[in-house]
C-alpha cells in the first residue's frame, strides 16, 4: 500500500510513475510528483520505480477558469 | 532577400559591430542600444545575434506595426507600434531588443554598416531567395 | 439604412466639453457623470482616499455606487447605476491580461451589489481619455447613445431610436460611425447588449474592440448578474468612447523599466512554456472540457454529473478545427495568452439571421460546459450557434445555460410539461428546443420570457403555480444569492463549494477556484487550511478587479521552476510581478502582503454593502444540495462505490444492506454538517462574526471604518 495525496492506493511490483497517473486518471499537463518528499522530473516518470509504503504526492497545478 | 549572416568562428568579440550599429541608429556608442549582439560565453567563444529576417514577430504583434518590406526585410512601423514588447518575447533569436528610453522595440535591418568594418569577416550580408 | 443616414439620426440631447488631460501614474484623477434622466454631464474628482482605500476597478464601482444609492434602492429605479472602471495599471500594453473593465450596478438577478469583468478596449481607451470610471444614473425617454470623445473632449447623450439593438450589427455600425477613419477603429470601443437583455433579468454587456487581422469588431462579455438588463432598463443603446493612439506609455507610469521587464520576461515563457502547459494560444480556455471530465467535475445534466462519455465531443479539438488562429487573438495589446478566439463564417442554422455567415468570439470553456454539457449537449456546432446568439441578444451564456439544465431537469421530472414549455420538450440534450427558448427570449415570448427570470424566481414560480416539491426544487435549483452557478461541479471539493457559497456576489468562480487544491491534491485538509485558502485567494483575485487585470496570465501559464518554490499554487514568481506593475505604474511600494490588504478593504466593503441592501449574512450564503452531494438515487448510485467509501471512512457509517435513501441521508447530513464548519472556519479568518459580519475591529483594522459603513454594521452585531 501506498499513500497519494494522503490517500492509500494499492502498490504492486513495479509500479512506476507514469503508471500510478494512470490508474489514477491524472491527465493534466502539468503535474509535480514527489515521492517521499523529493521530485521527480517529468522525463523520469517512465524510468521510476514507486517502492511500497511511499508517500506520495501528485501535484496539480491548476487553479481553474 | 538580404540578410545579416554570420561565420562565428571568426568572430574575435571585438564588439567593433555593437558600438557602430548603436552609433549610426541612436547617436551613442552603447551595446544596449545595438541591433547586433556579440554574447562571450563562459568558455570564451562567442555567439552573434542579429535578426534572421525570419517574421515571427510580424505575426505575433497586436498592432500590425510589423511588416516585411520589399527587399524581405522586417521592419517597424514606430507610428503604429503600442509598446508591448511581446516580440521582444517572441522572437527565436532573441534578437528584437528594447531599450527603456524608447517606447518602441528595434532589430537589425541588414544595412550592413557594422559588415564592413568587421575585422575578420565574422558577418557579412547575405543574399537568400 | 447607411451608416450616414443613422448618423444624421441621432438627435443631441446634451454635450458636455472637458479637457482630455493626462493620466499620471496610472489615474486620470476624475470620474465621468451621466445622468440619463436629466440629461446631464459632469466630471467628478478622485480623491487620494478614494484611491487609497478603493485602489480602481471594482473598488471604484463600489464605492460611486454606495455613494449614488440608498439601502432601498431596487435594480430599476433610476437611481440605479451602472458603473465601467479599468483600474490603475488597466491599459499598459507591456503585460499580458491587462485590459480588463469591471462593472458594478444592483443586481435584477440578486437585488443587491454586483460586479462582473470583460475584456475589450473600452475600459483603457475610456482612461485614456481622462476618466477612471464612467457612472451612469437615470433613465432615458427614448434610447439613447452615450458617446465619448477623448480626442476632441467632448461627452454627448444622443437619441438613437432607429439604431438596432443587437449586438453584432451595432457594434459594427457604431464603430463605422464614430471612427474617423479605417485607421481610428482600433480606438473606438462600444458598450451594448441585445434584444433578450430587455426581456430577461440575465442581460449581459457586450464590449468591443477592433480585430485589425480579421478586419472585424469583436466583441467580449461581461456577462454576469443581469447588468444588461439594467443597460437597456435605462434604455442604453450603446456606450462609445473613441480614445487616443495607445502607445507603451499612456498610463505615464512612475517607472516603466518595471512593468517593460515584467512583461518581456512573461512573453518569453508564454512563447516556451504554454505549448507543454495549457496551449492557451492554440485553444483558448476550451482546454479546460477535458480535463474537467477526466476528474469528474464538468457539469452534467444539471450538475447531477461530473463526466460524461460524449463529452470528448466538445473538448478543445471540437473547436480548434473551427477557429480561425492568429499570432495575436488577445482582447487587449500585448496580451500574448492570446484566448480570445474567434470562429469566422460560422453560418448559422436557426433565427433571424439563418443561413448568414457569422464571426463567433469564442466559445470559451464556460460556454462550452454552460450551453452544453450542463444540459447534456455535446453537439460543438450547437453549442457555437448558442454562443453567438447569447451573444449578439445579449445574454449571459453561464446563467443561460444553468437555468436550461434546470428546467430540463424539471421536465423530465414533470414539474413543467408541454403544456406550460409551449410545446417545447425540454428534455436533457434537447439543443434544438433550447435554442428555441433562446430565440423566444429576444423576441419577449413565450416560455423563453419564463425561462429569463433565472433560477430563483423560476423555482418560487413552479411552487406557487405547478405546485412543485419546493425542497426538492431547492436542492437542484443551482444558485446562490440568486446568482445561478458558473460551470464547475463542486460536489467533492468542501473548499470550492465554500468557494461558491461565501461569495459577495454568488457562485462564480472568479474568488475561488480550488477543486483541485482541495480534492485532488488534498493540499488543504483541514477546516483551519481551508478558510486559510477561502481568505488568501479571494482576496489575491480580487485584486486584479481592483487593477484592471485578467486572471489567466497569473495561473494559466507558469514559470518553468514554479513546481520548486515554497508554495506552487500561488505562483509566487507572478505575484512579485504584479506588485511590480503595481509599483512601477503608481510609483507606491507596496509588498505583496499589502496587496492582500488592499483587496480585504474592497472586498469587506462589498460584504458590507449587501448587508446595507439586506443581504450578505450567514444565511445567504448556503448552498443548493446539488452542490454538495448527491441528491438523488440516481446520482448516488452512479458514484456509488466513491460514497460507500465515504460513508465507511469518513462517516463511520457502515452502507452495506442500507437502501440508498438511507445512505443518501446519511452522507447528506455529514455533508451538512460539514459545510457549516467550514462557514465558521472561514468566517473567523476573515475577522467575520459567526453570522458572516464583517467586525467592527476588521474595518477599523483595514481603515474602512466609515461612518456610514460602521452604520450598517452595527444593527447586526
Amino acid at each position: 500500500m501506498i499513500k497519494v495525496n494522503g490517500e492509500d492506493f494499492p502498490w504492486e511490483e513495479g509500479l512506476t510513475v507514469k503508471k500510478l497517473l494512470e490508474k489514477k486518471g491524472y491527465t493534466f499537463p502539468t503535474i509535480v510528483v514527489l515521492i517521499n518528499g523529493l521530485s521527480v522530473p517529468e522525463n523520469e516518470y517512465v524510468s521510476t520505480i514507486i517502492p511500497d509504503g511511499a508517500d506520495v504526492k501528485a501535484i496539480h497545478l491548476v487553479a481553474g477558469g | 532577400m538580404k540578410r545579416l549572416a554570420q561565420k562565428v568562428e571568426f568572430c574575435t568579440a571585438c564588439q567593433l559591430c555593437e558600438d557602430l550599429c548603436s552609433k549610426t541608429y541612436f547617436k551613442e556608442e552603447n551595446r544596449e542600444k545595438s541591433s547586433i549582439r556579440i554574447e562571450i560565453g563562459e568558455k570564451g567563444g562567442s555567439s552573434i545575434i542579429a535578426c534572421t529576417q525570419c517574421g515571427v514577430c510580424m505575426e505575433i504583434c497586436p498592432a500590425q506595426a510589423i511588416y516585411q518590406d520589399k527587399n524581405g526585410i522586417i521592419r517597424i512601423k514606430k507610428e503604429l507600434c503600442v509598446g508591448c514588447f511581446a516580440c521582444v518575447g517572441f522572437c527565436p533569436e532573441g534578437a528584437m531588443f528594447q531599450h527603456h528610453e524608447y517606447l518602441e522595440p528595434f532589430k537589425c535591418v541588414a544595412c550592413g554598416i557594422c559588415t564592413k568594418q568587421c575585422p575578420t569577416g565574422a558577418i557579412f550580408i547575405e543574399e537568400v531567395s | 439604412m447607411s451608416v450616414e443616414k443613422l448618423k444624421e439620426k441621432h438627435r443631441l440631447l446634451a454635450q458636455f466639453q472637458y479637457i482630455p488631460g493626462k493620466v499620471e501614474k496610472g489615474y486620470a484623477n476624475r470620474t465621468l457623470y451621466v445622468n440619463l434622466s436629466e440629461n446631464r454631464i459632469a466630471e467628478k474628482p478622485v480623491s487620494q482616499e478614494m484611491k487609497e482605500k478603493f485602489i480602481g476597478g471594482r473598488g471604484f464601482g463600489l464605492k460611486l455606487l454606495w455613494d449614488g444609492v440608498t439601502g432601498n434602492t431596487k435594480w430599476d429605479d433610476p437611481e440605479n447605476e451602472i458603473i465601467i472602471a479599468p483600474g490603475p495599471i488597466a491599459g499598459i500594453t507591456q503585460y499580458p491580461g491587462a485590459g480588463k473593465s469591471y462593472v458594478v450596478s444592483l443586481s435584477p438577478l440578486t437585488h443587491t451589489v454586483i460586479d462582473s469583468n470583460v475584456g475589450g478596449y473600452f475600459g483603457s481607451l475610456l482612461k485614456f481619455s481622462g476618466f477612471d470610471a464612467l457612472e451612469i444614473q437615470g433613465k432615458a425617454e427614448q434610447d439613447v447613445i452615450v458617446f465619448i470623445d477623448g480626442v476632441n473632449g467632448t461627452v454627448a447623450i444622443e437619441e438613437a431610436s432607429q439604431a438596432v439593438v443587437n449586438s453584432h450589427i451595432l457594434v459594427e455600425q457604431l464603430t463605422e460611425m464614430y471612427a474617423a477613419n479605417e485607421e481610428d477603429k482600433v480606438n473606438v470601443s462600444v458598450v451594448s447588449t441585445g434584444a433578450a437583455a430587455e426581456h430577461t433579468l440575465i442581460g449581459m454587456l457586450n464590449f468591443s474592440f477592433y480585430d485589425k487581422r480579421r478586419k472585424a469588431v469583436r466583441i467580449k462579455q461581461a456577462g454576469r448578474g443581469g447588468i444588461g438588463t439594467v443597460f437597456r432598463n435605462k434604455k442604453i443603446k450603446a456606450l462609445v468612447v473613441r480614445g487616443p493612439r495607445i502607445k507603451g506609455d499612456l498610463n505615464h507610469p512612475a517607472d516603466k523599466t518595471l512593468l517593460d521587464k515584467a512583461g518581456i520576461k512573461l512573453h518569453k515563457e508564454i512563447a516556451t512554456l504554454d505549448n507543454s502547459q495549457n496551449k492557451m494560444r492554440i485553444g483558448g480556455t476550451t482546454y479546460l472540457t477535458k480535463i474537467m471530465n477526466d476528474y469528474d467535475i464538468l457539469p452534467v445534466n444539471n450538475f447531477k454529473f461530473g463526466s460524461h462519455p460524449a463529452a470528448n465531443n466538445i473538448a478543445s479539438d471540437a473547436f480548434i478545427k473551427y477557429f480561425n488562429l492568429t499570432g495575436h487573438d488577445g482582447c487587449w495589446y500585448g496580451c500574448t495568452l492570446s484566448c480570445a478566439k474567434a470562429i469566422n463564417a460560422f453560418e448559422l442554422k436557426t433565427g433571424p439571421y439563418k443561413g448568414q455567415k457569422v464571426l463567433v468570439d469564442g466559445p470559451e470553456y464556460e460556454t462550452v460546459a454552460g450551453v452544453g454539457s450542463v444540459c447534456g449537449i455535446f453537439d460543438p456546432e450547437y453549442i457555437i450557434e448558442n454562443n453567438f446568439y447569447c451573444d449578439t441578444y445579449g445574454i449571459d451564456t453561464i446563467s443561460f445555460g444553468t437555468i436550461m439544465a434546470f428546467l430540463m431537469e424539471c421536465y423530465e421530472n414533470g414539474i413543467i410539461n408541454k403544456e406550460i414549455t409551449g410545446g417545447l420538450e425540454l428534455n436533457f440534450g434537447n439543443g434544438e428546443a433550447a435554442m428555441e427558448v433562446l430565440h423566444q427570449m429576444a423576441r419577449g415570448e413565450g416560455f423563453g420570457k419564463i425561462a429569463g427570470l433565472g433560477v430563483r424566481r423560476l423555482k418560487k414560480l413552479f411552487v406557487e403555480e405547478y405546485g412543485a416539491d419546493p425542497a426538492f426544487l431547492e436542492d437542484i435549483g443551482m444558485e446562490v444569492k440568486g446568482l445561478e452557478y458558473s460551470i464547475y461541479l463542486p460536489k467533492e471539493s468542501l473548499a470550492q463549494q465554500g468557494g461558491y457559497g461565501l461569495t459577495n456576489k454568488g457562485p462564480q468562480h472568479d474568488e475561488a477556484w480550488l477543486i483541485f487544491m482541495d480534492m485532488v491534491n488534498n493540499q488543504i485538509p483541514t477546516f483551519e487550511d481551508k478558510a486559510e485558502a477561502l481568505h488568501y485567494f479571494p482576496m489575491f483575485r480580487t485584486w486584479f478587479s481592483l487593477n484592471g487585470l485578467c486572471k489567466l496570465p497569473w495561473n494559466d501559464i507558469v514559470p518553468a521552476n514554479n513546481r520548486t518554490t515554497a508554495e506552487p499554487a500561488k505562483i509566487p514568481e507572478h505575484v512579485q510581478n504584479y506588485v511590480d506593475l503595481f509599483n512601477g505604474v503608481t510609483g507606491m511600494n507596496i509588498t505583496k502582503e499589502d496587496l492582500i490588504t488592499q483587496s480585504e478593504r474592497v472586498y469587506n466593503f462589498q460584504r458590507v454593502f449587501n448587508l446595507r441592501m439586506g443581504f450578505g449574512t450567514r444565511e445567504h450564503d448556503q448552498v443548493p444540495y446539488r452542490s454538495m452531494g448527491p441528491v438523488t438515487v440516481e446520482e448516488y448510485e452512479s458514484r456509488q462505490e466513491r460514497y460507500d467509501k465515504q460513508l465507511k471512512e469518513k462517516v463511520g457509517f457502515d452502507p452495506e444492506g442500507k437502501t440508498t435513501e438511507e445512505k443518501i441521508a446519511v452522507l447528506r447530513k455529514y455533508r451538512e454538517d460539514q459545510y457549516q464548519k467550514l462557514c465558521d472556519a472561514v468566517y473567523k479568518r476573515r475577522g467575520w462574526t459567526e453570522n458572516a459580519v464583517p467586525k467592527l475591529e476588521t474595518l477599523e483594522r483595514l481603515g474602512m471604518d466609515f461612518p456610514e459603513v460602521v452604520e450598517v454594521v452595527k444593527k447586526y452585531l
